[in-house]
């Protein structure tokens, strides 16, 4: 909200130090947005005579005017404004000016034509909008005065930040109570004086006799007034209403409108004026009724607009349609215009929010509607209708109709609350004296008494203050003015607390180091998913639920949740792939959603997913780049198995049909004791096609509340050898489909206790020397007991047994 | 000629060639031909049984005499030559050290998920425990129970994602529905305190969710940490300090902090916390629009109304809370240009951090 200094300094004194001024709004809870300064920036800028005006010859629209500017010679000026003539009195910037916005005015050329400054309009001058051509001043302006002179002193706007729990701040009154409790100063309130006014305007018959109101729900309308003000000329408004409007951010439009906004800004009781003959039925009666919109009702408002209204929305109408949209804007068809002689003056209270939906569905927002949806005091609409009425009355020539019509449904009262000192001071961990806090409350406009408790006090909140409900509404006030930067800062001292990560977290903790030690690098995709990623990515759906649907999604392709964060990994590799980047490496921990039928909240799953394409690194100098492969996701998940310690891990061929997303033959499930993991493979080289992806891209999805709850967080010691070990190497020539799982399962069982550990170090093919669809695959065997020396014999028993079961059992040759 | 001769001779052009050997080749060459089993000094040694007895004293203490010189003479050629040839090798394997290391990559954590643990940890050290809630929220621990008015601006389409409720259910506005994405973490807030026993300390980091679109200084998906305590005899001086401790430890010991009252619908009263400008320190410069502070995070007393809706006696216990944008937090540390980088997956980025 924008405030006049000027203007408020009217009512209580505004401190001469803006900057701590602003400071101390800042701080009790005012935010200010902006500072503006009107008058200050017109050094520079006097009061100028156009002498002669020549269309530029180089130009269509300049032209080159020569001024007197009441010292020295005049001046060249080149201008582009339409209006400029010879012989009109206009606002001058001359070389050295700065005018607002930082615009320092030079001796410049203009298409070959020297220019020594510059003629203004209003709003280069920081005075307004009016942009539409040069500022004509009158004829009397005397020439070479400085515009400062011209304008008036200087008055400062602050733009305001006013939470919406402050509907009494959005008016200038509210803001000089808020000023004056700040600094605990006095402040004068105009309005007992401006309602004196009335009798001195009114005349004429009842207004009953000829409005009335009906408001069949008093939920959506509190409290309706209508007032009539008669013999209205409609015509500008003096000056210094017109300076008020404009200052508070306004556009002075006319006087009768001019009045309604000048007392919005002054009190924060929207008001409207109705051309009371278009209201009229045949005998000069008007007949208002606040009622709901009817669905698909129509309603031009006064920005021309044609709305189609719900029946949410409440409208003031006369028995034949709506004339208003109630607490938002006007109709275009009632609306005060130069013809009008009489004025219907309406000062209510609408319902907060249905006020505020109405404005948010129709993207219209009022400085009336901003008002309603925080909360108007239905206490002052009448006696600011008072004072409207005597203003309009006394600016426009008119009179004003004795009387009211006043609906008022349910009055407001004030509400009684209590203030215990000590509690307050407990837990604000300050010592804030009784006499501070009283003085406060009443200045913040509550009326405080004490009560049979010394420590006590008994406080009735105003009824501006809807935000004043309970006792915590009124420690804020009084610790925000007493000041939060004098409350001693502490840590809490409190027992039975310790800090300390829960076992998921732990391993969570584990696992990210895992992931970064292999070189993978986190990323964060969107959450949103489009319609069919999992088709896409050709992942089956069992288990996977129905995607979570957005109702209000922000566009089509982001308009369900994921139910895989794959997809999305895709999309990265595709975004680093098309800016040349080959080697990628990524991985996502996060949240991935299902809903099902007849189930209110989706179910939530943490999954962790990677990708892996290009190679770890480029061709270095002394290391080749080698591609991913499958074994790289693998590789991956042997780390997260060996550092989370999980039992039994094995990898599971996963079939075509098992595993679509994957290449066949690249694709492999991981399980831990039985219990499945998630799955790692190549990505089927149609689906990276599908996303953009160039293939090859290994990827690997895995469900975090498996993987944690398979994870062990401690481990065995086995003891460390002391008797040396025999190795052997052994070759087996096998089919191709024997498996290294297989083979490595007889060696086991077949090995016995004195088989140590088989490590795989050369799978060989040829098919003159191994034969075709046959594999020779190399074990290092490391035999070893752990209480003696094995001897030659032993070793060469065991051994023999051992190459026996695997001719045995899987059809192996043993290769010299 | 008189063996004695011959031994002095043998002796002088022994020793001169052990001086020439040029490597230690050729010094176990000159070894071999001297000492080795057929060495010319070895066949006198043979051949002592024929020398006169009378002679045989003198002749075999002069061919020891020149063993003993013969030897001491080759295992100080041989040092001098080893010397000389590990030296050699030295310089032979000398690399350029500025050539790139053997380096196994390293990953990297997430610039959000950094900034995530770093706060967590700082409050794990204050005895807080951390919390996760789920980013599909309902209406009432997303707004009600947090003293959101009915119809506060923030329920409307405008700024929250309604999710399809599959309940049956009928939605209370024509067009919204009982489930949401969370906005805010505060709602963790809710379920910490129904769930949990007293006294509370905890940080709840995660994702919410604004229906904002993305652009340089917007995403629609974001991140907050919430903090919550509530327990006896908590005070506005123990939010001030507990809140000051973190901006040291985020961005360094000479930053200060001052509060602002404010407004939230869940905390009473209410504050926002600046820390001073790291730039200007608190003169007033662009990064701070002049005022020498940046906003940091809104914080607040817990309403006595959000405590008792989750059944806590609000005269009994008391408590704070607090809620900060993780992004913000990373733009002011690492002048990040444009929040959509953090989601896009760029190699470039990532690895930055």
């Amino acid at each position: 909200m924008k405030v006049s200094l000027k203007w408020l300094s009217e009512y209580t004194q505004v401190p001469s130090d803006l900057k701590a001024f602003c400071d101390r709004l800042d701080l009790t809870g005012t935010g200010v947005e902006g500072i503006e300064t009107l008058g200050e920036a017109f050094e520079g800028v006097v009061v100028g005579s156009v002498l002669t005006c020549e269309p530029h010859p180089d130009s269509d629209h300049m032209s080159v005017v020569t001024v007197d500017v009441g010292a020295g010679e005049p001046v060249q000026i080149v201008c582009g404004a339409p209006n400029i003539a010879a012989g009109i009195k206009v606002p001058v910037a001359c070389v050295g000016a700065v005018l607002p916005g930082d615009f320092k005015i030079k001796k410049s050329k203009l298409r070959g034509v020297v220019s020594c400054g510059m003629c203004c309009s209003q709003r280069e001058l920081g005075l307004g909008s009016d942009h539409s051509g040069i500022w004509i001043l009158p004829e009397e302006t005397p020439v070479g005065t400085a515009m400062a002179e011209v304008i008036g002193s200087g008055d400062t706007v602050l733009d305001l930040e006013i939470t919406p729990n402050r509907p009494d701040c959005l008016s200038v009154v509210g803001m000089a109570r808020e000023v004056g409790a700040m600094y605990q100063q006095p402040v004068t309130y105009p309005l007992a004086d401006d309602v004196a006014k009335l009798a001195a305007v009114t005349a004429g018959e009842d207004v009953a006799a000829a409005v009335t109101v009906e408001v069949p729900d008093s939920e959506r309308c509190c409290r309706y007034t209508a007032r009539v003000i008669d013999n209205v000329k409609v015509g500008p408004s003096p000056d210094w209403l017109a300076e008020r409007v404009s200052a508070a951010g306004g556009r002075p439009i006319n006087n009768v409108v001019d009045v309604t906004n000048y007392i919005l800004y002054l009190y924060g009781q929207p008001l409207h004026a109705f051309d009371f003959d278009t209201l009229c039925d045949g005998d000069g009666r008007v007949r208002i009724i606040v009622r709901g919109a009817a669905e698909g009702e129509h309603l031009t408002t006064l920005d021309g607009e044609e709305r189609v209204l719900t029946e949410d929305m409440t409208v003031i109408a006369t028995p034949d349609r709506a004339v208003a949209l109630a607490g938002v804007m006007g109709g275009l068809d009632t609306e005060v215009t130069e013809a009008t002689t009489t004025v219907l003056l309406e000062s209510a209270d609408f319902c907060n929010g249905r006020t505020s939906r109405t404005s948010r569905n129709l993207g219209l927002i009022s400085e009336s509607s901003m008002r309603y949806e925080r909360g108007v005091d239905e206490n002052l609409t009448e006696l600011v209708s008072q004072a409207a009425a005597a203003l309009l009355a006394e600016v426009s020539g008119g009179t004003v109709r004795p009387g009211v019509v006043d609906v008022y449904g349910r009055p407001a009262e004030a509400r009684p609350l209590t203030f215990r000192i000590d509690r307050f001071n407990a837990m604000m961990g300050a010592a804030i004296p009784a006499d501070f806090i009283r003085d406060i409350l009443v200045r913040l406009g509550c009326a405080v008494e004490a009560t049979d408790e010394a420590a006590v006090l008994s406080v009735l909140a105003p009824t501006f203050r809807p935000d004043l409900e309970r006792e915590i509404d009124l420690y804020e006030e009084v610790l925000r003015l007493w000041g939060m930067d004098r409350i001693e800062p502490t840590l809490p001292g409190g027992r039975e607390r310790v800090g300390a990560r829960t076992p998921e977290q732990e391993t969570l903790r584990l696992v990210n180091a895992v992931l970064r030690a292999s070189g993978l690098n986190e990323t964060m995709t969107y959450s949103f998913a489009e319609p069919g990623d999992i088709e896409r990515l050709r992942l089956p759906a069992d288990g996977l639920g129905l995607a979570v649907e957005l109702l209000n999604p922000l566009n089509a392709d982001q308009s369900v949740m994921r139910q895989s964060i794959v997809p999305n990994l895709l999309r990265s590799v595709a975004y680093n792939q098309a800016r040349g980047v080959k080697n990628i490496q990524l991985y996502e921990i996060g949240t991935v959603f299902s809903a099902a039928e007849g189930r209110k909240k989706a179910k939530e799953r943490k999954k962790l997913a990677a990708v892996m394409a290009g190679s770890m690194g480029d061709a270095a100098w002394n290391a080749p780049a080698v591609p991913f492969d499958f074994f790289d996701g693998k590789g991956v998940l042997e780390n997260l198995a060996r550092e989370l310690a999980l039992p039994k891990v094995r990898f599971r061929a996963l079939t075509a049909d098992e595993a679509p997303q994957l290449q066949p033959g690249r694709a492999a499930e991981m399980m831990a004791n039985g219990a499945v993991i998630g799955w790692v493979g190549e990505v089927h080289p149609l689906v990276c096609d599908a996303f953009d992806a160039a293939a090859p891209v290994v990827a690997f999805e895995l469900d975090v509340a498996a993987l944690v709850k398979a994870a062990r967080p401690a481990r065995d010691y086995v003891a460390v050898p002391t008797f040396p070990a025999v190795v052997m190497d052994q070759a087996f020539v096998v089919g191709e489909d024997v498996t290294h799982e297989k083979l490595m399962q007889v060696m086991a069982s077949a090995g016995g206790k004195l088989l140590e550990s088989v490590a795989l170090f050369d799978v060989y093919r040829d098919e003159e020397r191994v034969g075709a669809g046959k594999k020779s695959m190399a074990y290092t065997l490391t035999y070893r007991a752990a209480d003696r020396t094995l001897t030659g014999e032993e070793v060469e028993r065991a051994h023999g047994k051992l190459v026996a079961k695997v001719e045995k059992a899987c059809g192996a040759e043993v290769r010299g | 000629m008189a063996i004695a001769e011959e031994l002095a001779a043998l002796r002088e052009s022994t020793l001169a060639a052990i001086e020439a050997a040029a490597d230690s080749t050729a010094l176990d060459g000159v070894r071999v031909a001297v000492l080795g089993k057929s060495g010319s000094l070895t066949g006198y040694l043979r051949s002592m049984g024929s020398v006169p007895p009378e002679e045989r004293a003198s002749v075999g203490k002069a061919v020891n005499e020149a063993r003993v010189e013969v030897e001491e003479a080759l295992a100080a050629r041989k040092a001098v030559l080893d010397a000389a040839e590990l030296s050699a090798a030295i310089d032979a394997a000398a690399v350029d050290v500025t050539l790139p290391g053997r380096a196994q990559q390293m990953g990297t954590r997430h610039l959000i998920n950094g900034i995530i643990d770093e706060i967590s940890d700082i409050f794990l050290g204050l005895g807080y425990k951390v919390v996760e809630g789920t980013e599909v929220e309902t209406d009432y621990y997303n707004f009600t129970a947090l003293n959101a008015p009915a119809d506060h601006p923030s329920r409307s389409m405008q700024d929250t994602f309604y999710v399809r409720d599959l309940s049956g259910d009928a939605a209370r506005v024509r067009g919204e529905s009982d489930v949401l994405l969370r906005t805010q973490t505060s709602g963790v807030q809710v379920h910490t305190m129904e769930d949990w026993d007293l006294p509370i300390y905890m940080v709840a980091p995660g994702k919410v969710y604004r229906r904002d679109v993305a652009d340089p200084s917007h995403l629609p998906q974001f991140h907050q940490i919430e903090g919550l305590v509530v327990d006896r005899g908590i005070t506005f001086g123990d939010l001030k300090g507990t809140l000051d401790y973190l901006c040291k430890q985020i961005f360094g010991p000479e930053r200060k902090t001052r509060f602002r009252a404010h407004y939230f619908p869940f905390t009473e009263p209410s504050a926002e916390a600046d820390v001073s400008c790291g730039i200007c320190h608190g003169e007033g410069c662009r990064m701070c629009k002049g005022t020498g502070w940046i906003e940091i995070l809104g914080c607040g007393m817990v309403d006595p109304n959000v405590l008792s809706m989750s059944g806590i006696d609000p005269e009994e216990y008391s408590g704070f809370a607090f809620g900060m944008g993780v992004e913000r937090i990373a733009c002011l540390k690492y002048d990040v240009p444009d929040l959509r980088m953090l989601l896009e997956g760029d190699m470039r980025f990532l690895r930055q951090f």
